[in-house]
């Protein structure tokens, strides 16, 4: 029941048995970067991967560039015979890890990163794993164009250990002359040497030599989509519903997730604007602003948080793969009923909450198998990315963005009102997190969905919140106010657009506005439930306590904006739902 | 990974929204004070909720007031609302056979673990009362049966009514809504077939062409030698007699030929490029563009028309073996250009014409463009400068393809305790009939593949697993292989959702293929879902599919280039194996309807207004087996991608199906006792 997709007995994956993907290329033809892509891809997608750097492995045990002996990189002439055997014994060390990976630790792919750029070396590689039942392809990088090769040296090259305390212009200048010289020597890789993949100009072109097997090919789809040109992809949850409890009822926005997707319009124009001031300052290159396009899931909830931007004219695409995961027989069930009526698979999904599959539900997964093609097409995509999505969606695919294991998939926590920003970056992504929002369902629906918020209960578990050094609250503050003052234009211009004739509702505007603003302020502190949240065991469940304390909190910070408005009345219940009946026919 | 802590138990409440439910059993709601509310729960500032840049008309007044809604509606719909959110599980009324004890295993839940603290809160009298001997929760929560659903979507609605907010999206209600079919506007690209007579061109261009269209493009190929051809039978007809294209008139040394040759391709690129224009998304022409000049002069032409794009697709093949196959198949399938030629005439002079194409012909090479070039049908790709995400799919899917003479096997697991019942989707278990059928299928498979490789694939539901559980195949479980979410419907019989939802039942019939039910899927989703599962499909072999009626309909759509419309009314039986063969152009089909009775689960799609439901006790295939052949004789007779079309205007015949001689060999066995249709229920064990 539990079985994720193809899962054989081996434990391995796809039926596809032992990888082995030997790196071949001229030094700087960006190996290492679409080593790394890849091995974050089959990670993702549940298959053990590790990446061996040849390179890494002689730092580690040679050190630094001083360490290194003059002719180690020498290809004119023959070198010395303790290097040669120095070059042997840190070659074969590294094959022996990588058997050790499969036959020890139960892994299935290995990316071997390094030049690999001898025939000979070649065939022996081959024959040696072939040998011992694993299925070797060569993926060459080759690279045409003399800048993409000198900024590769600028970008990755300069940082690296080899040339710690080096002067940069001498640094790329001693790098070139070792890729000239190894350029002699290089042997591209033919049909003959067995199954490629050849990847020209990071995408460009690429060629497919005989590649078999499910696991191949759908690397070889992955390497035809991926791309370096800059862009950036935000995520953010889609707004509270009537029903959050249930995934079939698929119910509406409620009023608060009305107001939450005007919210997030704001806070994402404003951030976008915020990090083209950013770039400028920092003196990158401007180029024409990346068009925004945005995905949302099929379900009404997320289209609906999109709708502000469908009113703007943004290109707002529904996928219906992208829906949250499936909840199964569990579908709205509270935690205590779920355990109550399935002991046994609670108990189940409790050990494996990544690749449990309750009754009729998905697991974490069925849903990366699922979203599969999205992250095809995330990679392929070049415009700017807004993906309004749920939970579990979100945390599928940033995890897949981050690199993160499959088995924190279910534990990354994304709370409503939080904007994540992911720029693709040389060797993996810069994720940062903004908080724009506040209000009544954020970090919410806890216990209440249980299935796609269980990692609510683990609380600062694989956050992807930044470490960066950024300064998020006052990232955050400073959106809001951008945000606000978004807001206000906008307003302006409704207020011009309405005409002269009605002073009271632009009154009503603002005054309703500066309410707003009150509570607004208060976000950048994160609302006091958050910080109760840590010292309780998990956020899945609140006390009663812990409640109250959230909403008497909050009613403070709201109170002054939120009842100028409320006709009196409220120490009779039946006044106070008529009350709020009354204010729920201004919306 | 640590382990998150296990959740202590919630009590049923929904602390967030309300604090503390109803404890009364008075129908007229209370509420908690306000103060235990969260004080987001009230509506919020007006700002937010009405987009900014949307001039709202009806706020000009000002007022405050209802328009037509009287409060206390509205706080009654409120007050609903407050018992949804707070309500606990309702258990289902239905009593599912779902769970047999021991097929179902560890899965089941616990049968009368029901918390004593779940009761119903006041105000709701129709929720189903739990009286402790409940059955398991076989629909869960907002299934359409139990009235809460709609409870859900009054009060919503009249919310929405005093809401003054300018249009917004449609929301939600009922069990499902008709979508809209997504927009693929912004894909127009031209596919420029590059390659020497018989290296499969045509056959690519077929494929993708199915591909594309089962994927809802709009796709059509421009064939030039079908242009030239009916140019010629047009000539002909007309009194012109008869045009020599014969291999002199495809010399390169014949400048008279040449200049009518492309003419006819510049022809056929036009009326491609004006139809893409008009309505295409996908064109492909399907010429030999061998030159470079040719090529150059085609991207030169795309490259006016504002927003298309050009992509070549070069089909290079130098394997004698499939050379030889091509050019076999071209001099025996009837081209008219042909007509009145002895078999090896024919195939000399195509052998000539490939020679003279050969003299000319250049692969590409040029960096520039973004091309796709297949050597050997998918042995070696060459993937260059691709821009966007349909062409690079299409590169994908190109690489996939191979030649190799396979069968796909698709069977509809056996009857389920559900199609007895009449309820659509659920998980249960076969009925015995059904398990008949699991046992009877190895020896139909056997009879059919002999020794040859077979993987079966099935879907995560017991009742494929068990239909496949006596084959002694490899064995792949595939998510995307569950059968169609029905969503709130999920358990019910067409009866019930007719009776309930009768609006709704009906615009499902009007445009099937694009109803969504409401929290699950229509046949478009299914599609998009199974995309994966046909890519994996192309590069396997034999392969036998155990899976679902929605399912199986939309892999069949694909091998057969079913359009959108017949999509849904396919005929895809209970206990009825069918046998897709790939051919070069279109698919060979093949049933073998098993003797063992079932319940008939297809709905026509109603002439007038009513459907037939399905019935149980339709004729088993051995009982009135003369019957049953005819009518699965005259479903898959022609088939109009079965043979090749050479004038463009579905001139060909369809290759028309043999009965097989499978189901006598069933029928004996029948008798001889091997093997016992049983139409009626048994208990059986295991």
């Amino acid at each position: 029941m539990a079985a994720p997709l193809y899962v054989t007995q081996s434990g391995r994956l796809f039926h596809a048995g032992l990888i082995l993907i030997v790196t071949v290329g001229l030094p700087a033809r960006g190996k290492t970067h679409i080593s790394r892509a890849l091995e974050r891809y089959l990670r993702w997608l549940g298959v053990k991967t590790r990446v061996y750097s040849l390179g890494d492995y002689r730092r580690k045990v040679l050190g630094g560039a001083k360490n290194v002996p003059p002719d180690y990189f020498q290809t004119k002439s023959p070198r010395s015979e303790a290097t040669n055997a120095l070059r042997r014994r840190i070659k074969n060390e590294i094959e022996d890890q990588i058997m050790d990976f499969y036959t020890v630790q139960g892994g299935q792919v290995v990316i071997y990163d390094a030049n690999n750029g001898n025939v000979k070396n070649r065939k022996d590689c081959y024959q040696k794993f072939e040998s011992k039942g694993v299925h070797v392809i060569f993926l060459e990088s080759i690279c045409d164009q003399e800048e993409i090769i000198t900024a590769n040296i600028r970008s990755v090259k300069l940082s690296s250990p080899d040339y710690a305390g080096w002067d940069a212009e001498r640094a790329v200048a001693d790098y070139w002359s070792r890729i000239r010289d190894q350029e002699q020597v290089y042997d591209t890789v033919t049909a003959d040497e067995g199954p490629f993949i050849k990847v020209m100009n990071v995408g460009e072109r690429i060629e497919v030599n005989r590649i078999e097997g499910y696991l191949q090919t759908r690397c070889c789809f992955f390497l035809m989509n991926i791309h370096t040109k800059p862009r950036t992809i935000y995520f953010a949850r889609s707004g509270q519903s009537l029903i959050e409890h249930s995934y079939k009822a698929d119910s509406d926005l409620s009023p608060a997730g009305w107001e939450y997707a005007e919210r997030m319009k704001a806070a994402v124009v404003a951030r976008r604007k915020a990090l083209r001031e950013e770039k400028r300052a920092n003196g990158e290159p401007m180029t024409n602003e990346n068009p925004l396009l945005i995905w949302t899931s099929a379900r009404r909830r997320a289209y609906h948080t999109a709708w502000p931007f469908v009113h703007a004219g943004f290109k707002v695409v529904q996928k219906p793969i992208m829906s949250e995961i499936n909840p199964g027989v569990w579908d709205g069930l509270s935690t205590g009923e779920a355990m109550d009526l399935y002991p046994d698979e609670w108990d189940r999904f409790l050990s494996d909450p990544y690749a449990h599959r309750a009754p009729r539900a998905e697991s974490y997964h069925d849903l990366s198998v699922r979203l599969e093609p999205v992250i095809f097409e995330l990679e392929r995509c070049q415009d700017d990315l807004l993906i309004i999505g749920h939970a579990s969606v979100i945390r599928c695919l940033l995890a897949y963005l981050v690199g993160l294991p499959p088995n924190e998939v279910p534990a990354v926590e994304i709370a409503r009102g939080d904007l994540v920003e992911v720029t693709p970056a040389s060797y993996g992504v810069i994720s940062r997190a903004f908080h724009f929002w506040s209000g009544e369902g954020r970090g919410d629906a806890s216990g209440e969905n249980l299935y796609e918020n269980f990692a609510e209960s683990t609380s600062g578990k694989g956050s992807v919140l930044p470490d960066s050094g950024v300064n998020f609250a006052a990232d955050a503050f400073n959106m809001e106010k951008e945000a606000q003052e978004e807001q206000n234009t906008s307003k302006q211009k409704l207020a011009k657009s309405i005409g002269k004739g009605n002073k009271s509702l632009l009154a009503r505007l603002n005054s309703q506005s500066n309410g707003n603003t009150d509570g607004t302020k208060s976000a950048p502190h994160l609302p006091p439930f958050q910080e109760n949240a840590d010292e309780e065991e998990g956020r899945l469940i609140k006390s009663p306590g812990s409640e109250i304390n959230y909403s008497s909190g909050n009613e403070e910070v709201l109170s002054e904006g939120e009842l100028q408005d409320e006709p009196q009345g409220e120490g009779k219940e039946g006044g106070s739902l008529r009350a709020r009946a009354m204010s729920i026919l201004e919306i | 990974m640590s382990m998150p802590p296990p959740p202590p138990p919630n009590k049923g409440k929904s602390p967030q929204l309300t604090p503390s439910a109803p404890s009364t059993s008075s129908k007229s709601p209370t509420l908690s004070p306000p103060s235990a509310r969260s004080p987001r729960t009230k509506p919020l500032p007006m700002t937010g909720i009405t987009p900014p840049s949307q001039p709202d008309q009806q706020s000009q007044s000002g007022s405050v007031g209802p328009k037509h809604v009287d409060p206390e509606v509205l706080a009654d719909a409120v007050s609903k609302l407050d018992m949804i959110r707070s309500a606990p599980a309702p258990m289902s009324q239905v009593n599912s056979p779902a769970v047999t004890p021991g097929a179902s295993g560890a899965s089941s839940p616990k049968l009368f673990g029901i918390p004593g603290g779940a009761q119903a809160p006041g105000g709701l009298e129709r929720l189903p009362s739990h009286d402790g001997k409940q059955s398991v929760p076989g629909t869960p929560h907002f299934g359409a049966q139990t009235d809460l659903l709609r409870t859900l979507d009054e009060s919503t609605r009249v919310l929405r009514q005093t809401s003054k907010a300018p249009s917004r999206a449609p929301s939600v209600s009922g069990i499902g809504t008709v979508v809209e079919k997504p927009d693929y506007s912004e894909a127009k690209i031209v596919v420029a077939m590059v390659g020497l007579p018989a290296r499969g061109k045509s056959y690519l261009s077929n494929k993708l062409m199915r591909y594309l269209r089962w994927l809802e493009y709009n796709v059509d190929v421009f064939n030039v030698g079908q242009l030239r051809r009916s140019k010629a039978r047009a000539a002909m007809q007309t009194g012109g007699g008869k045009v020599d294209h014969s291999a002199t008139y495809f010399s390169h040394s014949n400048a008279e030929a040449s200049k009518i040759r492309e003419q006819l391709a510049n022809e056929s690129l036009e009326s491609l490029i004006s139809w893409l224009k008009k309505e295409g998304n996908v064109g492909i022409m399907d010429a030999t563009n061998s030159t470079r000049d040719r090529r150059e002069w085609i991207r030169h032409r795309v490259a006016q028309e504002p927003n298309l794009q050009l992509m070549f697709l070069e089909s290079f093949c130098d394997d004698p073996v499939v050379i030889a196959a091509n050019v076999a198949l071209k001099a025996s399938s009837g081209d008219p250009d042909y007509a009145g030629m002895s078999r090896e005439d024919a195939e000399r002079d195509f052998r000539k014409r490939i020679e003279q194409y050969e003299s000319v012909y250049q692969t590409i090479t040029e960096p520039d463009i973004s091309y796709c070039r297949i050597l050997n049908v998918g042995q070696r790709v060459t993937i260059n400068r691709i821009q966007s995400y349909l062409q690079s799919r299409v590169a994908f899917y190109l690489m996939n393809l191979h030649l190799k003479p396979r069968s796909i096997y698709l069977s509809r697991h056996g009857e389920s305790m559900y199609n007895v019942e009449g309820k659509i989707g659920g998980d249960s278990d076969l009925s015995p009939r059904g398990f008949e059928y699991a046992k009877a299928l190895p020896a139909l498979v056997r009879d059919n593949i002999g020794d040859g490789p077979l993987e079966v694939w099935t879907s995560t539901l017991q009742r494929t697993q068990q239909t496949g559980s006596y084959l002694p195949f490899e064995k792949k479980t595939w998510k995307s292989l569950d059968e169609l979410d029905a969503g709130v419907c999920d358990g019910m019989t067409y009866e019930e959702i007719e009776e309930k939802y009768p609006e709704d039942y009906e615009s499902r019939d009007e445009d099937k293929f694009n109803y969504r039910y409401r929290g699950g899927e229509s046949y478009r989703d299914v599609v998009v879902r199974l995309e994966p599962v046909i890519m994996e499909l192309e590069r396997q072999e034999n392969i036998l599919i155990i899976a679902h009626q929605a399912i199986l309909r939309c892999l069949y759509a694909y091998f057969h280039g079913k359009t959108q419309e017949e999509l849904p009314y396919i005929k895809i039986p209970l206990h009825t194996l069918i046998k897709i063969s790939p051919r070069a152009y279109g698919c060979h089909e093949e049933r073998y309807p098993l003797p063992i009775a079932a319940v008939d689960t297809h709905r026509p799609k109603p002439k007038g207004k009513k459907g037939a439901t399905p019935s149980i006790g339709a004729p088993p295939a051995a009982e009135e087996g003369e019957g049953d052949k005819n009518e699965a004789k005259e479903e898959f007779e022609s088939d109009p991608n079965a043979a090749r079309d050479y004038f463009g205007d579905k001139a060909g015949k369809g290759l028309g199906v043999k009965p097989e001689s499978v189901s006598r060999i069933l029928e004996q066995k029948v008798q001889t006792g091997d093997m016992a249709p049983t139409a009626q229920h048994e208990s059986h064990k295991e």
